[in-house]
């Protein structure tokens, strides 16, 4: 009775907040509404890719379908959180984020459920796909090394593990252990090598650094400039968007340095996976699978790849120049919801070991 | 104390004010409380973990950030609120109004702005390289680190201490100051001995500000590699992928920066000054002249060229090399976005904010004083966190709505009434802030004469404290509207499907490293800001008058 009492008089409370800012909710008040067996032409996506691409291709998907795409854009955990407080009533269809393992720990956290599309499975292959396919890869960079070409001949390098031998003491350089980037490598190297390998190898590397770890992954190659240190750990992508910045200094600096796509001859390279996942309370689930479909299919993967420097998921798609360039690689041959389960480990090695 | 008692002081105190104050408190303090709530949760087994790597290291960065940008916006924002409020010098009206323009700027775009042009690429060690051949050893300048996070929060957040303790020295300390002139003090005696002490309460209020907004900062610290207690928290979610304990975690923080200002509270209320003679006036200026005079300038000059002219000429050369690919017409969107809800919720919250100080001044009790501390508590914890207690409350609220009226979908948690709410929530202490140290200023006695002349609580507030508190309520109102026109992670988290602000736009880009297209958007906060400054400014002169 009491708390009956306190939950009408707060409603009445916030109503009153309701007429003041209404008016930009009501467009949205239909979204997600009608069960899925009605035709509707509604998509809501939660997505914690911010990119103008991306926005390109929902807008090309609206033209060709006539859905209209609604979308929220944030944080990929705040957004699983949200997702999953929400609960059933989630007006969420789709969830696209990068990083497998944030993908993996959407997936454990019970709020997407089975793409099933002939299509989407021919798009994508398989390894680029969660098992279950309650998320399906759009995109992926390679996490590489990046070195000065005054300094460092491509010969000298060969490894991520190699990095943490005495080499390349005090030249090492890569950005702080709160980047997911990280945590994800260092996750892949725990299954590859074993917890106790990957733990030496994160103590090599804090041992290694040219400098306390700050700054992004565009830092790290400016550091390399400056002198800071001879090698970096990041991300192709970055890379590509430094080649084409259009502050002149910055392409300068990236013009001074290699690309190179490290444990070919043994593990491959670590690559990050973009993903979309359908989301397990979805009302407009047609929809939503169209939308994948749509994604993965070769005009919008060349898109994505040309604007943003990533692979595209899809094999047939074409590849810019830049990416031509570096050729094709090898790259890490492992289950992405396995650096989603290492995810907590490799945090505490590198807590452990002094990587700040 | 027993139920009756309680029923009773209920009674004798329960007008319309306090009813008010104490539904607004409600919609507040639910969320807050569903964070302390995590208090009393069991622990996980990542806890250990937590305790062990996280926290000791952690949380001793975390007092040196809080104590150096504690000491030093204190002296740069006293020590300049002092400089304009008792001595007249050549562009004086100037500075007055600008040092308040660095409240304009994001930390975090400054952040990103000043170790860019710092670093290898930037305009500094690019100009010394190509026109001097000079190449300067690269740890000479490190803004990313500890002391330079300590100088971007100094930079940047010193108006909050400068706004609130000014408008309590132009306002109250004449006579005093006056007096201690007249007795032959030196200007450094007067400063030590009269105004610091006399201003403390509006001291305290500007330093605490800051210190709420540099204690939850996860731009900065996390871009610079320092690590404080609010990246701790977002280690242990996104890292660990444990959202409860991080939420713990916060409320822990909570929990410390209430208690340590409850008690700061319990001390200055034993030397209350109830300040307010028969006449308060402005005090007169001193004419500065030769050495001191020049001083003046160049520390003025020097103070508005770092923490506004230098980054906002940076951000307009960049904004030049991307503008043409990042500017649309959607900026008329956005701006209008920003504008509304900073608006709304500024507006809610100084209704709110002034009823509470209001209730509590007239109260005047351990539980209004308790209330009124919790009703700024949002301030404290990052606003990621603040997002996840407004979330819990709206859906719950939605649960509601779906149980009685069986519609089945997200009604309230789907509009902008839960961002503004959650705004209101965060940024109550901005608001509460400045209207408390202005209550403090005027005292008791008008409030007291009024009544005893027979106007009723409503009628005095209105004919005799309103115009009273009018300088203290333009001071919150630009610091409220000015903090959620900057304001991210709650836009970020909590905002409708299609729904951007200035801020989020600025995120998309400062996300991807991208501080030349970033300086686009941010330009733009930077004109909202100004704008609304300006304005307010120009009612203020108008109205002293």
């Amino acid at each position: 009775m009491k708390n009956r009492l306190l939950s009408t008089a707060l409603i009445a409370v916030l109503s009153a907040g309701l007429l003041a800012g209404c008016s930009s909710g009501e467009t949205n008040q239909q979204s997600g509404s009608e069960p899925a067996k009605t035709e509707s032409k509604e998509l809501n996506i939660y997505t914690a890719r911010n990119y103008a691409v991306d926005k390109k291709l929902y807008e090309n998907f609206t033209k060709e379908t006539g859905i209209k795409v609604n979308v929220i854009e944030g944080k990929a955990e705040e957004l699983i959180e949200r997702i999953k407080r929400e609960g059933q009533n989630s007006p969420a269809d789709l969830f696209i984020t990068v990083d497998g393992g944030v993908l993996n720990n959407a997936k454990v956290n019970g709020i997407l459920q089975p793409v099933t599309s002939a299509t989407v499975d021919q798009n994508v292959p398989k390894e680029l796909r969660d098992k279950d396919n309650q998320w399906i890869g759009l995109s992926s960079r390679a996490r590489v090394i990046v070195y000065s070409k005054d300094r460092v001949k491509p010969e000298q390098l060969s490894t991520y593990e190699d990095l943490a031998t005495d080499k390349w003491k005090g030249k090492v350089l890569v950005r702080s252990s709160t980047s997911l980037y990280n945590q994800s490598l260092l996750a892949s190297l725990v299954e590859l090598n074993g917890e106790q390998k990957a733990e030496e190898w994160a103590k090599g590397i804090a041992t290694n650094l040219g400098r306390a770890p700050e700054g992004g992954d565009r830092d790290q190659a400016k550091a390399i400039a400056a002198g800071q240190g001879d090698v970096a750990i990041m991300n192709t992508y970055y890379f590509g968007q430094m080649l084409n910045s259009k502050d002149a200094e910055e392409v300068k600096v990236a013009k001074q340095l290699g690309v190179f796509f490290p444990n070919q001859s043994t593990t491959g390279t670590h690559i990050n996976v973009s993903g979309a996942g359908l989301v397990k309370f979805s009302k407009n689930k047609d929809n939503a699978v169209k939308m994948i479909e749509f994604l993965t299919g070769t005009e919008s993967q060349a898109l994505v790849s040309k604007e943003n420097f990533e692979f595209p998921a899809n094999p047939k798609a074409e590849t810019p120049e830049l990416l031509k360039s570096w050729g094709t690689f090898k790259a890490q041959q492992i289950d992405f919801a396995k650096l989603g389960e290492h995810n907590k480990k490799s945090l505490e090695i590198m807590n452990k070991v002094g990587w700040k | 104390m027993n139920a009756s008692k309680v029923i009773r002081d209920v009674k004798k105190n329960a007008n319309g004010w306090f009813w008010i104050s104490l539904m607004g408190a409600a919609v507040i303090l639910l969320p807050i409380f569903s964070i302390l709530a995590s208090l009393f949760k069991p622990t996980n087994e990542n806890w250990a973990h937590i305790q062990e790597f996280l926290l000791k290291d952690y949380a001793l960065q975390t007092v040196w950030l809080l104590l150096g940008t504690g000491i030093a916006t204190l002296i740069v924002g006293t020590g300049l609120a002092w400089l304009v409020s008792a001595y007249d010098f050549i562009g004086k009206r100037f500075f007055r109004f600008a040092f308040i323009l660095p409240l304009a700027i994001p930390p975090y775009i400054a952040a990103y702005t000043y170790s860019t042009m710092f670093d290898y690429t930037g305009v500094v060690q690019k100009t010394l390289r190509d026109w001097f051949g000079y190449t300067l050893p690269p740890d000479l300048i490190d803004i990313r680190s500890l002391p330079g996070a300590i100088l971007i929060f100094t930079l940047f957040l010193f108006p909050y201490v400068y706004m609130i303790t000014r408008s309590f020295l132009e306002r109250q300390s004449g006579a005093y100051i006056e007096n201690a002139r007249l007795l032959g003090r030196s200007p450094a005696a007067i400063f030590f001995r009269v105004v610091l002490p006399m201003a403390r309460p509006a001291i305290i209020g500007g330093v605490s500000l800051v210190l709420f907004e540099a204690v939850s900062d996860y731009g900065v610290t996390s871009y610079f590699g320092v690590h404080t207690i609010t990246t701790a928290i977002f280690q242990t979610w996104f890292g660990l992928y444990d959202a409860d304990s991080a939420v713990r975690l916060a409320a822990f923080l909570m929990a410390g920066i209430v208690g340590a200002f409850l008690i700061e509270r319990l001390l200055r209320a034993r030397r209350r000054y109830s300040a307010s003679t028969s006449k308060s006036r402005p005090l007169v200026q001193k004419r500065l002249r030769g050495l001191g005079h020049a001083a003046a300038l160049l520390i003025c000059g020097l103070v508005v060229a770092v923490s506004f002219l230098i980054p906002v000429l940076q951000l307009i050369a960049w904004a030049w090399l991307t503008y043409q690919d990042v500017l649309t017409a959607q900026f008329i969107e956005l701006t209008f976005n920003t504008l509304r809800v900073a608006l709304l919720a500024t507006a809610i919250i100084l209704v709110i904010s002034t009823t509470a100080a209001n209730v509590n001044r007239v109260q005047r009790n351990r539980f209004t004083m308790i209330l009124t501390k919790l009703l700024t508590a949002g301030y404290s914890i990052p606003g990621a966190i603040l997002a996840i207690g407004v979330l819990t409350l709206f859906l719950w609220l939605d649960q509601q709505v779906i149980a009685q009226f069986g519609t089945g979908q997200l009604v309230l948690s789907m509009t902008l009434i839960m961002l503004i709410v959650a705004y209101v929530v965060r940024f109550m202490a901005t608001g509460f802030q400045a209207i408390e140290a202005g209550f403090e200023k005027i005292g008791h006695h008008y409030m007291e004469a009024s009544r005893m002349l027979g106007h009723g609580l409503t009628k005095t507030f209105f004919k005799v404290d309103l115009p009273l508190i009018k300088g203290a309520l333009l001071t919150g109102t630009v610091l409220t509207f000015v903090e959620i026109v900057k304001e991210l992670p709650l836009a970020l988290l909590l905002r409708p499907f299609n729904f951007e602000t200035l801020a989020t736009k600025t995120y998309q880009y400062a996300n991807d490293e991208m501080i030349q297209e970033a300086a686009v958007p941010a330009l733009f906060i930077i004109a909202v800001s100004l704008l609304a400054v300006a304005v307010i400014h120009r009612v203020g002169e108008r109205t002293e008058r």
